[in-house]
């Protein structure tokens, strides 16, 4: 009687079986070609290539992680996101360059990350009131004042800080700018964070600095790295190991909380379907200033292993804009509102950026690809929201009537 | 009043307030200063580009964001074509220009020269070139414009308006290209692009017009009430026989138009076409504009401009080298305001508690910094100055936020303005028969039927006297419908508005 | 030759059969109903017809000319309009643009000539006036006159679908497909609209498909009835014929509990 049927119907075209080994194919016989046919270049170059593009795809995942979660659950194209990513950068910059600071700015620094710690606790004790959440935020505060003033940062302190406090401005962007227009159209949303956007490029510009900053703090992990491979030397450096390391961490962690905890499962509900949620009883708020707290947190790692990777940071009006928009690319090839997606997504999109411009070397008359780079990311954002919106593992949303 | 009457009115009154700007405009051109005149100037260019942003944005209710693209279109094809020879020869020695002598010679000017129209070549009627020029330009960016309305036809709402920044930005990228430089001239760009037309107030100020008055007709036509009923309701339309992919490819191309139109006049303006000065904050602009004129209303996009315009023009003094102790007296002070802002909104709100611990932290924050500075005027830590680069872009972008925020559509929402409304015309004031009517129908007694009857449900004649508990008809047309949600109300939670968001 | 030919429609979701082998015809000038449980796939049915969704297989023709992969709006072209379960009005128009729309198609002036104003557009725009208050005049005096300028969005429940009956009628096309005409409607208002679809009916001269829930409504007005279950055809034949039906009452009933007495009625 049941009218769910389970026949195949027509035989689907396998897309994924084409795409998934005919491009893995014709990249190995184009490096073929460029290696022993032309000989522009060697095996190694290409393991290189590898190398950087799991470093640029992890980068890009992590951005990407924030945009996919608040579209899931608030439908909203954060365009400011990549912003946050630029402050999250410049805000590791300025904890691990220069001495400790003075006790005014110390405690101006403390009292914000320790409004962090507290929303942090707020979120796990339920109340911004509660004994515990009060005594962690003054306990963090002190220790904070402390840290801040007498010691000078060093990276690790200076990555987490900046998690925290790119974290803090995330949920003070979804208060004061998303959320009185929950419920309003989504364009009205979208316009909104383009502005919210604009004014963070430009108060960067005032507040942080109109110019290129180098970006080195002391570690061992930038240090240069070489081996030989098949007959050739790959230039690296021991970033190799730890921006893919710290992503994986940090995805697992992200994983780990959004499966395992009560708030990640209301996030998953919400994401589900928002009002119902609250309906079941969920402070549906509370939930997207988690997702926003979340999102930024990554998104300022990403920041701060970005500034290692390149070694400098560009100026912030336009620093994030462009890192912003290829990971939210990244996010809609994996199937936006997907975590797994958006690391696939960025992972991809590394791989195929590094790629596109490795295998198509200036030869010649030919000037090589290397100039159409970011138009490259745009046209693959164009092509696969035309092509295919759902993404790689998303779910397609079409309209009913 | 006559049908006809009222139009020869309106057109007279029309006439009439265009003679008045003429004035002014002949006033501020002999004696308002160069800079009264930029901006007017300006205004107009800008009006041009957020009019004819209006008509994708307002009209057919899709947000694009590649209008810098289309602008900038226009002013490279513009530049490309009206250069003078002097400046040409000047590319050519140029080592670094990708600039190839065919590329150099295409000019309005070899055109004329080609067909035999010398007489169009002289200095006095560079003006005809000038129209050349921006009019290719216009339709160059037209064929842009087509190309990008193409994926409008798969893609709806954020998805399309990403696609669209997408665009604009390919444009401005791919413009320092090998692959096009040689028409842009690459990085460089073009100098000693005429400004005699950018910065006349004469030619900005007609073409606007011609540009307004196309937008209005095409609103108030036939085309532009498929065009709202798009913006309306999608799926609606298209089952009501609209063809979508024709009216918005349509829409496109004719907003693209008149974007490279302005993006002709922006080069002459700034006497040079460079790919800076087709960054998306153009766009940004003109979608600030929009928000704070009213989504859809050609009027209110104008008033939006002017506010745009004051700010870009006047608002340098925000930008100025100013004292520590002076920025710290702001920054204390605008604390200090949200502070008192928050107390109030909670007061006016009765939330309790009215002083919110955040309150009171932000109100002793304002107040130690005022304090500070200024009794700590001598102390170390204020000795310096500091100046703020970029505060005219900031303002505009919270004027957006908080335009979003608590009046999403805009001043003048989607009405025009109107000599009908102007004049204080009533055309709602309803007539006994109406009167009769709308008595029959709220007449409980009339509502009790059985479905099944067959009798005409209209009474044969309709009077007052049918009806003793009417409801009065004074909120006629201004009662808004209970179920209407109103947008940025909710504090909490809100679904959203139904499907008709959800699909792309 | 029959108005509407359905022969054999199927279309699916993922694994979920939304109509199986549905055949029927509309023969011109007559007011047919669609009626069925709740999911029963008549909604669907409107959809494939009106080019909303495409079917896997089976074919849709109007006057014998193939509809199966038509756009809406080429569907609209062809003659068959439609109304929406929930309204889909363009709410913050006035109800004279709300009836113009629909108009639009058939323009043939082209669109610079209605920024010139030429006397031909001016001809045009003042027959789609007239076609528009035509249209309105089926309702009575309800939409008229004042309410002509009215946004949508103030009017009344009952005005805004009878908006959309006008705005389905202004489209040119010969046959229409109200979904739920009624819904909404309180039985005075519902009394009225059966008596407007049968003028639409005799003095519009269309063809009319129609959804309905109200069975008083369908029997009073129906010259054939077409029951849905599970997206198939369990019954076509007269309102007195159909509602008698065995299948037809199991399906909106559930079986009868003394048809096999050893099976316990699950709940």
């Amino acid at each position: 009687m049941a009218a769910i049927t389970t026949t195949a119907g027509r035989r689907a075209i396998p897309w994924g079986w084409i795409f998934g080994l005919g491009i893995p194919a014709l990249v190995l016989a184009r490096i073929y070609y460029l290696v022993n046919v032309v000989e522009v270049r060697d095996y190694a170059f290409f393991i290189g290539a590898m190398v950087q593009s799991l470093q640029l795809g992890s980068l890009y995942a992590l951005i990407a992680l924030g945009y996919t979660m608040v579209y899931g659950i608030i439908r909203l194209i954060n365009f400011a996101h990549g912003e946050v990513f630029m402050v999250g950068a410049f805000i590791s910059y300025f904890l691990f360059s220069g001495a400790p600071f003075a006790l005014p700015w110390a405690l101006l620094w403390s009292a914000v990350l320790a409004w962090g710690v507290a929303f942090i606790l707020n979120l796990w004790r339920g109340s911004m009131t509660h004994p515990t959440v009060i005594a962690g935020g003054l306990v963090a505060f002190a220790a904070l004042t402390f840290l801040l003033s007498t010691f000078q940062v060093n990276w690790v302190a200076a990555l987490l800080l900046s998690m925290l406090f790119t974290g803090v401005l995330g949920v003070v962007i979804d208060r004061v700018a998303y959320r009185p227009l929950r419920g309003a159209p989504r364009i009205s949303l979208l316009i909104t964070a383009i502005a919210v956007s604009f004014l963070l490029q430009n108060t960067g510009l005032i507040v942080f600095t109109r110019n290129q900053t180098p970006f080195r703090p002391e570690t061992d992990w930038t240090a240069f790295l070489q081996f030989d491979v098949l007959g050739g030397t790959v230039y690296t450096s021991r970033l190799m190991f730890l921006i893919p390391i710290l992503t994986a961490v940090l995805v697992t962690a992200l994983t780990l909380f959004v499966t395992r905890t009560r708030l990640g499962k209301a996030m998953r509900a919400s994401a589900q379907d928002a009002e119902t949620a609250q309906m079941m009883g969920i402070n549906v708020n509370r939930v997207i200033a988690t997702t926003f707290l979340l999102g930024s947190m990554l998104a300022a790692a990403g920041g701060f292993l970005w500034g290692l990777n390149f070694g400098s940071l560009n100026q912030p009006a336009v620093m994030g804009i462009l890192p912003g928009i290829k990971a939210f690319a990244a996010a809609v090839i994996g199937g936006i509102g997907s975590l797994p997606g958006a690391v696939i997504g960025g992972l991809l999109l590394g791989f195929l950026e590094n790629f596109m411009t490795a295998l198509f070397p200036r030869q010649g008359d030919f000037p090589g690809l290397t100039e159409f780079k970011d138009t490259f990311a745009f046209a693959l954002l164009i092509v696969v929201l035309l092509v295919r919106p759902s993404g790689i593992v998303g779910e397609d949303l079409s309209e009913k009537v | 009043m006559s049908d006809s009457r009222t139009r020869l009115r309106n057109v007279m009154l029309t006439l009439g307030v265009g003679a008045i700007v003429a004035v002014l405009l002949a006033l501020v051109e002999g004696n308002g200063g160069a800079k009264l005149n930029d901006t007017l100037a300006l205004f107009a260019i800008w009006g041009i580009a957020a009019l004819s942003l209006n008509l994708v944005n307002g009209t057919t209710g899709i947000l694009s964001l590649g209008h810098h693209g289309f602008m900038l279109i226009g002013g490279y094809v513009t530049s490309l074509l009206i250069v003078p020879a002097d400046v040409r020869e000047r590319i050519a020695s140029q080592a670094r220009s990708d600039m190839t002598p065919f590329t150099l010679s295409l000019s309005v000017e070899n055109a004329f020269n080609a067909v035999g129209l010398q007489a169009l070549t002289t200095p006095e009627t560079l003006w005809v070139r000038f129209l050349v020029a921006l009019l290719v330009g216009g339709f160059v960016a037209m064929i842009f414009g087509l190309i990008v309305g193409i994926p409008s036809l798969r893609l709806k709402g954020d998805y399309l308006a990403i696609v669209t920044f997408g665009f604009g930005e390919i444009i401005r990228l791919s413009a320092s290209t090998s692959l096009f430089s040689p028409f842009t001239n690459g990085a460089l760009g073009f100098a000693g692009v005429p400004n005699d037309f950018g910065k006349s107030i004469w030619w900005t100020f007609a073409i606007l017009g011609l540009t307004l008055f196309v937008m209005t007709k095409i609103k108030f036509s036939s085309f532009g009430r498929a065009l709202q009923g798009i913006r309306e309701d999608e799926i609606a339309a298209e089952a009501m026989g609209v063809n979508l992919a024709r009216s918005k490819v349509l829409a496109f191309a004719i907003s693209a138009f008149f974007a490279g139109i302005a993006g002709g006049l922006w080069v002459s303006y700034l006497s040079a076409a460079r790919l800076d000065f087709f960054l998306f904050f153009l766009t940004f602009f003109f979608l600030v504009a929009i928000s704070v004129g009213g989504t859809g209303s050609y009027t209110g996009v104008l008033m939006g401009v002017a506010v745009v315009v004051f700010v870009q023009q006047y608002g340098d003094p925000l930008e100025k080298t100013y004292g520590l102790p002076v920025w710290f007296g702001v920054i204390g002070s605008l604390i200090l305001i949200a502070a008192a802002g928050g107390w109030l909104y909670r007061k006016t709100r009765r939330m309790r508690p009215v002083l919110h611990p955040l309150v009171v932290v932000l109100g002793l924050i304002g107040l130690g910094t005022l304090l500070f500075a200024i009794f700590g005027q001598n102390s170390p830590a204020l000795d310096g100055t500091f100046q703020a680069f970029g505060m005219r872009r900031i303002l505009l972008a919270v004027l957006l936020i908080v335009i979003m925020a608590f009046r999403p559509e805009g001043i003048m929402s989607r009405a025009e303005f109107s000599w009908a409304w102007a004049l204080r015309e009533r055309k709602d004031q309803p007539s006994d028969e109406e009167r009769a009517q709308d008595a029959w129908l709220s007449n409980p007694d009339l509502n009790r039927g059985s479905a099944t009857s067959s009798e005409d449900p209209l009474p044969a004649s309709l009077t007052a006297e049918d009806a003793p508990n009417a409801v009065p008809f004074l909120e006629r047309g201004t009662k808004p419908d209970p179920d209407e949600p109103r947008y940025g109300e909710g504090r909490d939670w809100q679904p959203e508005q139904d499907d008709e968001e959800e699909g792309r | 030759m029959s108005m509407l030919s359905v022969r054999n429609l199927n279309k699916s979701f993922g694994g979920l059969q939304a109509t199986t082998n549905l055949s029927f015809d509309v023969e011109p000038g007559e007011i047919v109903s669609v009626i069925g449980p709740n999911g029963a796939g008549k909604t669907t049915l409107f959809n494939l017809i009106t080019g909303v969704y495409t079917p896997d297989s089976g074919s849709i023709e109007l006057e014998g000319r193939s509809l199966v992969g038509m756009r809406p709006n080429q569907v609209v072209d062809a003659g068959i309009a439609r109304t929406f379960q929930n309204l889909r009005l363009f709410t913050n128009l006035s109800v004279l643009d709300n009836v113009l729309i629909p108009q639009h198609h058939q323009l043939k002036v082209p669109w610079w000539q209605a920024v010139l104003r030429t006397p031909s557009y001016r001809k045009a725009e003042a027959h789609m006036h007239d076609v528009a208050m035509e249209k309105l005049a089926f309702f009575g005096p309800r939409l008229m006159s004042f309410r002509l300028h009215q946004p949508v969005y103030v009017l009344s429940y009952a005005n805004r679908r009878r908006t959309e009956m006008a705005r389905a009628m202004a489209t040119g096309a010969k046959m229409l497909l109200l979904d739920e005409p009624s819904a909404g409607m309180n039985p005075k208002e519902t009394a009225e609209i059966t008596q407007i679809i049968r003028r639409m009916r005799d003095e519009g001269g269309y063809t009319i498909l129609l959804v309905e829930h109200k069975m008083n409504l369908v029997g009073e007005i129906s010259d054939r009835v077409v029951v849905l279950d599970y997206g198939q055809k369990i019954a076509e034949g007269s309102y007195k014929d159909v509602v008698n039906d065995e299948k037809v009452l199991e399906a909106y009933l559930g079986k009868r509990a003394d048809d096999d007495a050893s099976e316990e009625v699950e709940l």
